[in-house]
């Protein structure tokens, strides 16, 4: 064979090698399409190349054998898909050359590349290849959710639609505009917080409201989300407080102070501080919330154990930036702190000055005596400004 | 002239190279580094053949071995030559593989975008193939066996012709150019360790 193709010479014969460079002397290629007894190169060509199709639908395919080299008719060819071989039943010999396949009620791709159907000869070789890419259509993206970081970023997470598999790759775009001008935008940032979310770092207008959407696409269709209208003040959240401290109160056994401070990215704006505390018992996984703490940043609990080491979370809610009238967003948990009331004076040690219990074990609980209070204690310094 | 393996020291009785502690300790630098990219070669392989889906991942898979644009396999009379004319193979051969491990990158990441890792280890496998290349380059003008005049660019990978191709030629091109980066690398692990003093190490 020649080692490279004359100028302006064509394959004269369709030949699946002849466009690709990455296959050196394509000639060689063509030419051994067009005589298979040089034993090298695809020798078929499977018809339809690459299809996609619905779930449930069927595919009519065939195997075309190129050249009359001895042996390779489309008698003793044969199929198989991702690898196992296909009921000779589903196959039938159209002419001299060409092999049928007909296959019902497909299921979905097993990966998402494709599915492989292959020809083959007689001998197990292979002479051709085609990959089948069956799938659904994407579903209407549901349930966009956005929250701003501090009002510097925005991040949104959306629920792919209700079925989610569609076997197919499906692409998704977070898209946004302002609501009464500006141009359509795409986010670029994927992925940030799970598999269906995306990250606006930054250029957020406030004080006017965004237009968010998703759109799904992939190969048998698309999808748009209904729009989600947003004003960037009503999905703030924040840092979790720091510096939380635990400590006890003075000899007080039931009891526990909690101290923070408030999140300092917002400090310089008009808000409205909301805060939870939650805790545990160390060797507990029941949390007990304590709600409603407004624009404090202290809290003593009451009503605890004595001697026992207690897990202490605090989270923040900046409610009503900029006069927002909307809830706000947690924060996340602050990272537990611990601490541990101190131990009941009864237990083994003088009792000075302490209710005698009659004999009761230090052990025993402490619940029956009293109902479990707390309190709060207002900062000297109060961040609420009149409005 | 006949043919012979060669060694270190037989490198220095034809090029009346001194011997130098460093030269020695770069042919061990570069020989383990081709060890290494040998693992990683398998492993690209393994993570390649999985996400294509059966067959290939099937040991009876035996697809047609197509050539590749500028690169063809260690032929079977490699081991007969002489040390530096495998080196100047292999080097030339490292030196193709990059453009080849781009364009398997540029299609997997239309037929399997939800797999970084695979394109993130063909992108590091074009990357490493570069720098065993530059070593064993450098090992071989240290030795005084470089090749002389202007060294043959290897053919452009065409990323648009590659993407007219079927999906299973492109699956079966994938796999042969990954099949082709671990053979090299092999091969040149094998070659570095004739010239380590005392022969393969």
């Amino acid at each position: 064979f020649p080692a490279a193709p004359p100028p302006g010479l064509e394959c004269l014969r369709p030949c699946p090698q002849c466009l690709s460079p990455l296959f050196v002397e394509a000639w060689r290629e063509c030419l051994v399409s067009l005589d298979p007894r040089a034993g090298r190169g695809y020798t078929a060509v499977i018809s339809p190349q690459d299809p996609t199709l619905l779930i449930g639908s069927s595919l009519l395919a065939t195997c075309s054998v190129h050249g009359d080299p001895p042996g390779a008719t489309a008698e003793g060819l044969y199929w198989t898909l991702n690898g196992r071989r296909l009921p000779p039943e589903l196959s039938r010999v159209l002419n001299a050359s060409t092999l049928a396949l007909a296959l019902a009620n497909l299921n979905g791709s097993r990966q998402q590349s494709g599915d492989n159907l292959v020809c083959h000869a007689r001998d197990g070789s292979i002479l051709a290849g085609s990959c089948l890419y069956v799938g659904l259509p994407p579903e209407k993206p549901v349930n966009i959710s956005c929250w701003s970081k501090n009002m510097k970023d925005l991040t949104c997470r959306w629920t792919p639609g209700a079925h989610g598999e569609t076997f197919l790759h499906t692409n998704y775009s977070l898209k946004y505009k302002l609501r009464w001008y500006g141009q359509d935008n795409t986010c670029e940032e994927y992925h940030t917080v799970g598999p269906h979310s995306c990250h606006i770092p930054k250029d957020l207008a406030l004080f006017t409201p965004y237009e968010i959407w998703v759109e799904a696409t992939n190969r048998l269709g698309s999808a748009r989300s209904d729009v989600l209208t947003l004003d960037i003040l009503d999905v703030v959240t924040t840092d979790p407080p720091p510096d939380v401290h635990v400590s006890r109160v003075g000899g007080l056994e039931d009891q526990l102070s909690v101290r923070w401070v408030s999140p300092p990215a917002l400090k310089d704006f008009l808000f409205q501080a909301k805060y939870q505390i939650r805790y545990r018992v160390e060797d507990s996984v029941d949390w007990k919330v304590v709600d409603d703490v407004s624009n404090q940043t202290s809290c003593r609990l009451a009503g605890l154990k004595p001697g026992t080491v207690y897990f202490v979370q605090v989270r923040c809610n900046p409610f009503g930036i900029y006069g927002s009238k909307k809830a706000g967003i947690w924060s996340e948990w602050s990272h537990p702190t611990a601490a541990s009331t101190p131990r009941s004076a009864g237990c083994g040690g003088r009792q000075e000055n302490s209710m005698n219990l009659g004999g009761r074990a230090c052990s025993e609980p402490r619940s029956r005596l009293y109902t479990p209070t707390w309190s709060t204690e207002r900062d000297s310094v109060s961040k609420k400004k009149e409005g | 002239m006949s043919r012979r393996e060669g060694s270190l020291e037989d490198s220095q009785a034809d090029s009346s190279v001194s011997l130098l502690p460093h030269l020695e300790a770069k042919i061990r630098q570069t020989h383990s580094l081709a060890h290494l990219l040998t693992k990683y070669a398998e492993q690209l392989l393994q993570e390649y053949v999985q996400l294509q889906g059966d067959p290939f991942g099937l040991p009876s898979f035996s697809p047609p071995r197509l050539p590749v644009a500028g690169l063809s396999a260690p032929a079977p009379s490699h081991a007969g030559l002489p040390v530096h004319e495998r080196l100047r193979l292999d080097a030339a051969a490292l030196a193709a593989l990059p453009p080849l491990l781009d364009v398997v990158r540029r299609r997997q990441a239309e037929l399997n975008p939800r797999a970084p890792r695979l394109l993130r280890r063909l992108e590091d496998a074009a990357r490493q193939a570069r720098a065993l290349g530059a070593a064993v380059e450098a090992l071989l003008a240290a030795l005084g066996a470089a090749n002389r005049g202007p060294r043959a660019e290897p053919p452009a990978a065409t990323a648009s012709a590659a993407s007219a191709a079927g999906v299973f030629p492109a699956k079966v091109l994938g796999l042969r150019v990954c099949g082709l980066y671990r053979e090299w690398l092999s091969r040149t692990e094998g070659d570095l360790g004739q010239l380590l003093p005392g022969g393969p190490a």
